[in-house]
């Protein structure tokens, strides 16, 4: 008996085409191994797609796929994940197990009598292998079918059982997850020969009491910034006669660059950086990932200072395939020192913009960002020196111009619109 | 107020004259009499003095003589003012003699569980059902967290019933239940090599000077992992290879973890991979008000004390953590159970150097944490530790050795009372405690009765009220199973 076990492709997940085209792409290559490996069927724990409704473009390429799958006589088993399961019934996966592509192992009744959840095996007639799972749900609401699962009927079924699952386990969830929601071990049914996880993107494989081999493959292709920057790639387990192994996917090379930023000047920082863009391995660019991680707190000057955008701009003209940035935990010495006491959000606004103004000269702030605006500039640096204009009152109309709702029955595109016209008024000025 | 302590006989008549008539009288008369035996003959109430009603204080003069003697009744026990308090902790019945009065005992329960309890009494005179009783009343409070240590599995009510039985448990899942053989829905006990750290072996296992500086150096050079390092024999300068081999083999007998081919095989509750959040779970679960047990009845006893170590350690921290942000008055008192608390507290052990318990013992009342000790011969642990227990909850204790030093640390005068703890039946206590007036007689109620009593009330009566609504619910709950 040999079998893929994968979990958490997320197709449609990125917002960047080019890493939308990514996780597309790691599940078409995952079932090309899986075929030049010959496996007996494919598990896939949860979140194959990242909504229960996927758009039509990605999803005629996994149809695709799903159609060759069947035609080379190989099973494609799956539970509902967090992100592709859907309350109101309305998922993807129930049309393509209606289509015969796919089969949702999440089968079973309610026993009226006691109120329990009573599921039933998925026979593979190949290998003879008996699978069932349970599906995710987000927010762990799956932990309630758990602790009202019938685990008796199968504990004791005999020969070789499949438990497919999307939740996190508490036992086994990582150091860097520990908010995450999780259930215990426990509640799974026991005596089961393998544990199909999915989930958590973590790539581990434990063997504990009681039970068979628990595992999660990770995602197929990294999710977010994080996972790119640690990952690297995804992959998946193939498990053959007890012996199982791990197949990355490793898409694109990826560089990941941290930059302690704490105590250094934006321009120490840029600097940095170019040494270590110069550094990089000028081979295979166009299929280079590079994330760039900035962190700390500056000695002075504004983040804006380090001008990452242009670095990254640098980045593309050397032909990166795709850079990322995350500035998430860098911050300025300015903005540290801001401390404030005032309950009424209005009060610490005001108090804000005051500290901030003292700290930078708006006048300054104007003339390089409206004075560099491309065709849009109708007056040069002195005009601006000498205007007179309430500084405090300019941010709070500024704040108050982004703070606008959507409307009902408005396009986000043109929403959009509507914000950007209002700014480009103010600011003209 | 006066608590009568002793019975005597009193007699007008000499100890002689006593004796020869009732020697008369058993041996030769059947019909012999005293005269005026009413008035000849009484017996004597030996009694001290409490507190001074009207004045609400503790007494300092006698009553006068003649004054009117009357039994206490209930508006005398407002006084004790039990019911008043913000956050009561249950301690048993209020007892007088062996009568049962119906009156619950409370302490404040945030103080005395930051203060320490000592729990105490010889084998079978009720320690664990006291110690039930008082983790079943804590459960619906929302101004502690417990963390148990429990030897014996006796709490969670495994296969009988127990803590997972309180109506809040089915509520608001208020007892997490760790166990290395643990029931559906309860969580396994594994916790990750990498939370331990050298500090959590104080106390645990005894070890030379040498060997703990090598458990230091190789925490310096492998960081979180520094076992894994000793197991696989990874080189550190300046140790003798003998003292590498023998904290090898130390540590490989404690976890129960071995290096095999290339390897760590992980056979108890210590894991390479898994148990990563685990101490910090049992600590964001605390810190919710919740109530902790671990079954430690399948792991050695230095497991056990490992794992309090290390999970005690955590909380200590954080605490102390909170207080310097300003944190700690917003956060729940902890306080950690632990059976035999000699293991950990006795004099032995702290000759050997300080651990975690004797420094919560010491100072974990300025950060909200405080230890519930359990055992049954609390002349192991120091005067120093015992005097920082500032609730002594005292059952029966044959043993005087042990009765006295209970007596010399306790909060109140016992010095009267040696003959009173010796002969306490099962169940009854006596509660001295810097948050009572005077040391309290009680008496525990049977845990098991406790439980029956509170699930028949009908408030907690979660029957579905009639078939169709239960099919509607069961169809709704469980959307997403297809039928098959």
């Amino acid at each position: 008996m040999k079998f893929a076990h994968m979990a958490d492709a997320h197709i449609g997940s990125w917002r960047e085409p080019k890493l939308k085209e990514a996780s597309l792409q790691a599940f078409m290559k995952a079932v090309n191994i899986c075929f030049e490996e010959n496996v007996d069927f494919i598990l896939i724990s949860g979140d194959l797609f990242n909504t229960s409704l996927p758009v039509i473009d990605q999803l005629k390429e996994v149809v695709k796929k799903l159609k060759q799958i069947k035609e080379k006589n190989i099973l494609v088993y799956v539970i509902p994940g967090s992100h592709d399961f859907s309350p109101s019934g309305k998922t993807m996966l129930d049309v393509l197990e209606n289509a015969g592509l796919l089969i949702n192992v999440v089968k079973g009744k309610v026993d009226e009598e006691t109120g329990k959840l009573i599921l039933n095996f998925s026979i593979n007639e190949k290998t003879g292998a008996k699978i069932t799972g349970m599906l995710g749900k987000k927010g762990m609401l799956e932990k309630k079918f758990y602790e009202s699962l019938n685990t008796d009927n199968l504990e004791q079924e005999e020969g070789f059982k499949i438990f497919m699952f999307h939740t996190s386990l508490t036992e086994l969830k990582p150091k860097d997850l520990a908010e995450m929601d999780s259930a215990p071990i426990s509640l799974l049914p026991k005596g089961f020969n393998y544990y199909a996880g999915g989930h958590v993107h973590i790539i581990r494989k434990e063997k504990i009491e009681g039970y068979g081999l628990i595992v999660y493959p990770g995602p197929l292709f990294p999710n977010n910034f994080k996972e790119i920057e640690e990952l690297k790639h995804g992959g998946f387990y193939i498990w053959d006669e007890g012996k199982i192994e791990y197949y990355g996917i490793p898409l694109y090379n990826v560089v990941s660059i941290i930059v302690d930023c704490h105590h250094k000047s934006p321009q120490e920082v840029r600097k940095e950086l170019l040494t270590k863009m110069d550094n990089l391995d000028e081979n295979n660019l166009n299929k280079t990932i590079i994330t760039l991680r900035l962190r700390g707190v500056l000695r002075d000057g504004k983040i804006t200072d380090i001008a990452l955008n242009e670095i990254i701009e640098r980045l593309y003209e050397k032909g990166v395939y795709f850079v990322m940035k995350n500035t998430t935990k860098l911050t300025t010495k300015e903005f540290e020192e801001v401390k404030l006491s005032l309950e009424k959000s209005h009060d610490t606004e005001d108090a804000l913009i005051k500290e901030h103004l003292s700290k930078s000269n708006m006048s300054e702030f104007l003339v390089n960002v409206i004075g560099s605006n491309e065709g849009n500039n109708n007056c040069d640096d002195d005009s601006i020196s000498e205007e007179k204009f309430d500084e405090n009152e300019f941010i709070k109309e500024i704040m108050n111009t982004l703070d606008l709702e959507k409307q009902e029955g408005e396009r986000i595109i043109d929403f959009e619109q509507r914000i950007k016209e209002n700014i480009k008024k103010k600011i003209d000025l | 107020m006066l608590q009568t302590y002793d019975l005597l006989y009193g007699s007008q008549l000499s100890q002689t004259n006593l004796e020869l008539m009732s020697g008369m009288k058993l041996e030769q008369n059947s019909s012999l009499e005293f005269m005026d035996k009413e008035l000849r003959n009484y017996t004597l109430v030996v009694a001290k003095n409490l507190m001074t009603v009207e004045q609400n204080r503790i007494s300092k003069s006698l009553p006068n003589f003649f004054s009117d003697i009357r039994m206490l009744d209930e508006d005398d026990l407002k006084l004790l003012h039990s019911s008043n308090l913000k956050n009561p902790l249950f301690i048993g019945m209020l007892r007088s003699g062996s009568k049962i009065i119906n009156y619950d005992l409370c302490i404040d329960g945030e103080k005395a569980l930051a203060e320490h309890i000592l729990i105490s009494s010889s084998t079978g005179k009720g320690k664990s059902n006291l110690t039930s009783c008082i983790l079943w009343s804590n459960l619906d409070k929302d101004y502690s967290g417990i963390i148990v240590l429990d030897p014996h599995d006796e709490y969670y009510g495994r296969n009988h019933l127990g803590l997972k039985d309180h109506p809040c448990n089915k509520i608001k899942n208020q007892v997490i239940y760790y166990s290395k053989n643990p029931i559906p829905g309860t969580i396994s006990l594994k916790i990750n090599l990498k939370a331990v750290k050298p500090s959590h072996l104080n106390g645990v296992i005894s070890l030379t000077d040498a060997q703990h500086e090598a458990l230091i150096a190789f925490h310096r050079k492998y960081q979180e992992n520094w076992i894994s390092a000793i197991l696989k024999e990874e080189k550190i300068e300046g140790f003798h290879e003998t003292t590498l081999i023998v904290i090898k083999r130390k540590l490989s007998n404690l976890l129960d973890v071995k290096f095999v081919g290339d390897s760590i095989i992980c056979q108890g509750i210590f894991d390479i991979t898994a148990g990563e959040t685990t101490v910090n779970d049992i600590c964001k679960e605390v810190e919710k008000n919740k109530t902790i047990i671990i079954d430690t009845s399948n792991i050695s006893s230095g497991m056990e004390i490992l794992v309090g170590s290390l999970i005690s350690s955590e909380i200590l921290n954080k605490y102390k953590r909170y207080k310097t942000q300003g944190l700690l008055r917003d956060k729940p008192v902890v306080s950690i159970v632990i059976e035999e608390a000699p293991r950990v507290l006795g004099k032995e052990v702290l000759e050997k150097g300080q651990n975690i318990f004797s420094t919560i013992a010491r100072e974990g009342r300025k950060f909200k944490v405080g230890l519930i000790g359990i055992t049954q011969l609390p002349s192991l642990i120091p005067r120093t530790i015992l005097a920082n227990m500032n609730t002594k909850i005292i059952l029966g204790m044959e043993m005087g050795v042990e009765r006295r030093a209970i007596i010399e640390s306790a909060s109140q005068d016992l010095s009267d009372d040696d003959k009173n703890i010796a002969s306490l039946d099962k169940g009854e206590a006596i509660v001295t405690s810097n948050f009572l007036r005077f040391a309290t007689p009680i008496k525990i109620p049977f845990f098991e009765d406790v439980i029956k009593k509170e699930l028949n009330k009908k408030e907690f009566n979660h029957e579905m009220p009639n078939s169709d609504l239960k099919e509607k619910v069961i169809k709704q709950n469980f959307i997403g199973v297809n039928g098959g």
